[in-house]
């Protein structure tokens, strides 16, 4: 095998892959998505709530808003325009702290607080900012809570949903470029003869389909690597996150092959796709339903690529908690590439009696 | 004696029960065009195939430059060109990405993409994309890229077929330089014109036999019937009378047409390979 005539048939296919509505399509669908699910849960344009303040006194209730990551705080030099910014909606509510407001209050004398809210603020964020001004003043005043909260959830507990859409998200990252991207490249070489004429060159069949494959993990990484930034899901262990992204996009790849190499021309490969879409997307719906019996995920080969990252990117783990899921989709792989030189050697002759 | 470029000996090959190639032979030497003339599904394309390394043959064995065409040797095939009945270029890629990127699969460090664009009169637009190109461009288009590493073996798989006769006659010279050259050509046709200009011997493939092989002219010799068509006037209108050469009474009656009537031409007839190959077969070229 020459890896100089495999680098040149990837140069070649990254050259071309601008020119194609497939390879267009699986950049902008994981970016599309993300949008669309945050947008539809709210948590990368979930806005935090918007305080402005005039402090006349120096109050410790300024320092604790500042302190706050939850709340956007403004200060303003007068109540005028403290007033002025609440009713163009550019603060959701505003607070005059009166000089000696904190020794007013340590010592019982129960002074006027004027909050304004703005009438087209959330109900949320009013709540927030009333809440936490309320709490505020009892730290000031240096008294516990009159009474005891038992909280209860009700529900998943844990991760919300905008974090277990995550995995949906990935898998159209990982698939569609890893998988789709070479196995439609592939067919389309072969619908348009070209893939003859690079077997009637040097060039041998492996050194096609490693190129292929090469070409569904460098934009299955990108892709992964881009939508988990996006998603604010790094995890901890960059390393470890790259090593698990790049087995995924390897991994997707090789089914990608096993597709382009089975199917003989589009419409048979969309079909296999359709056809081995459930099977392949199924283990993310686990992720969104933890209540499930989660052992029936791992029936499913593609569990083992998408576990890791969801285990390092989301959950934080490292390489100990991921190995034995990395074996595992190694094994798959690897119980795959017989199975891809058996369809291989069957896509020549079919190439040879058309 | 000069090795043969392409030797072949009783190689077969079926598609599933279907016998396309039945134990066929031959050699074709370096410079020497040999003309593959058949109809369609005669086996010329399925021959290709096998000796350019794209199937393996079923039976038999062939080398092309002294090595196994089973060995699937790379650097053998780095010595072959292919230009193929279907138009499998990339259309998304100009003309000269195309030239440049089979040249790189060669390991041709800096092809001279543009000089084998001006030969087959495409330099002009070797920067468009060859989706943009016209049927006869993208044919010679395929000629350039079987060009491109100056090969020993050229298989040429019906070049020219449904091309005007101008592109074809460029063509046809285009592959007569390649001869030229020193490179061994191998190629398919059922145009009987095309073989009969371009090659040095043809051989008549039928049903994946080689029923005949040898220089057009000894085949017109051993199987053809010669004669003479002569135009007569006859009153006010004109009278056309053929004279076969070929019998023990052809003078005679050549000299009883002529005398018969004023002369008006008289032409002589050669059979055409079609003629040759229908009378071998008891089938046409086309179909």
């Amino acid at each position: 095998m020459s890896l100089t005539r495999m680098f040149k048939i990837l140069r070649k296919d990254l050259a071309l892959g601008p020119r194609s509505p497939i390879f267009l399509w699986a950049i902008i669908l994981p970016f599309a998505l993300t949008l669309i699910l945050q947008v539809a849960f709210g948590s990368l344009f979930a806005a935090k709530p918007r305080m402005a303040v005039v402090d006349e006194g120096a109050s410790e209730i300024t320092a604790s808003l500042r302190k706050m990551d939850g709340i956007e705080l403004t200060v303003l030099d007068t109540p005028e325009e403290l007033k002025k910014q609440v009713k163009a909606n550019d603060v959701d509510a505003g607070l005059v702290l009166p000089r000696g407001f904190d020794d007013a209050v340590r010592s019982g004398e129960k002074p006027l607080l004027e909050l304004y809210i703005g009438g087209e603020s959330l109900s949320s964020n009013r709540l927030i900012l009333s809440v936490t001004t309320l709490d505020l003043v009892r730290e000031v005043e240096g008294t516990a809570p009159p009474v005891d909260v038992r909280i209860e959830n009700f529900g998943n507990e844990g991760l919300p949903v905008s974090v277990r859409l995550v995995p949906v998200i990935m898998m159209y990252a990982l698939f569609i470029a890893g998988a789709f991207v070479p196995s439609s490249s592939l067919v389309e070489e072969k619908e348009n003869g070209t893939l003859s004429a690079l077997l009637v060159s040097p060039v041998k069949a492996s050194e096609v389909l490693v190129a292929k494959a090469l070409l569904g993990t460098i934009l299955a990484f990108v892709m992964a690597f881009m939508t988990l930034v996006l998603n604010n899901a790094l995890g901890g262990q960059p390393l470890v996150l790259v090593l698990v992204i790049v087995w995924a996009s390897a991994f997707s790849a090789v089914l990608g092959i096993v597709i382009g190499t089975a199917a003989k021309d589009s419409a048979s490969m969309f079909t296999l796709v359709k056809g081995s879409g459930i099977f392949l997307f199924a283990p993310v719906a686990f992720y969104l339903f933890p209540e499930w019996p989660q052992w029936i995920a791992k029936l499913f080969p593609t569990f083992w690529a998408i576990d890791p990252i969801w285990q390092v990117a989301v959950l934080g783990k490292g390489l100990d908690a991921v190995w034995v899921d990395l074996v595992v989709s190694l094994g798959i792989a690897l119980a795959l590439v017989p199975v891809i030189g058996v369809l291989s050697r069957r896509m020549q002759r079919v190439l040879v009696a058309e | 004696m000069t090795e043969a470029a392409i030797k072949v000996e009783d190689i077969t090959y079926a598609y599933g029960d279907l016998l396309a190639v039945k134990g066929i032979s031959f050699e074709v030497q370096p410079g020497e065009i040999l003309g593959f003339l058949g109809p369609n599904g005669a086996g010329k394309s399925t021959t290709i195939k096998m000796l350019t390394g794209q199937v393996a043959p079923k039976g038999g064995r062939a080398q092309i430059l002294g090595a196994d065409i089973t060995l699937d040797d790379p650097d053998i095939q780095a010595r072959i060109g292919v230009c193929f009945e279907e138009k499998n270029l990339y259309l998304a890629m100009s003309a000269k990405e195309n030239l440049d990127f089979f040249a790189s699969l060669y390991g041709i460090k800096d092809p001279d993409s543009l000089e084998i664009l001006r030969r087959v009169g495409l330099a002009d637009r070797a920067k468009d994309r060859v989706k943009t190109y016209s049927k006869g461009m993208r044919q010679r288009m395929m000629i350039s890229r079987a060009f491109i590493n100056k090969p020993d073996v050229l298989f040429l798989d019906e070049p020219t077929d449904g091309l005007d006769p101008v592109t074809s006659a460029s063509i046809r010279a285009t592959i007569k330089e390649e001869a030229a050259r020193g490179a061994a050509v191998l190629l398919t046709t059922h145009d009987m014109f095309e073989a009969d200009e371009l090659s040095d011997r043809v051989a008549f493939i039928n049903d994946g036999v080689i029923v005949a092989i040898d220089t057009p002219e000894n085949l017109k010799l051993k199987y053809g019937k010669r004669s003479v068509k002569i135009r007569l006037r006859n009153g006010s209108g004109v009278r056309e009378e053929t004279v076969a050469l070929d019998t023990p009474q052809s003078g005679e009656l050549l000299k009883e047409v002529v005398g018969s009537g004023e002369v008006l031409t008289i032409h002589t007839e050669e059979a055409t390979l079609e003629d040759i190959f229908i009378q071998m077969t008891g089938r046409g070229l086309v179909g």
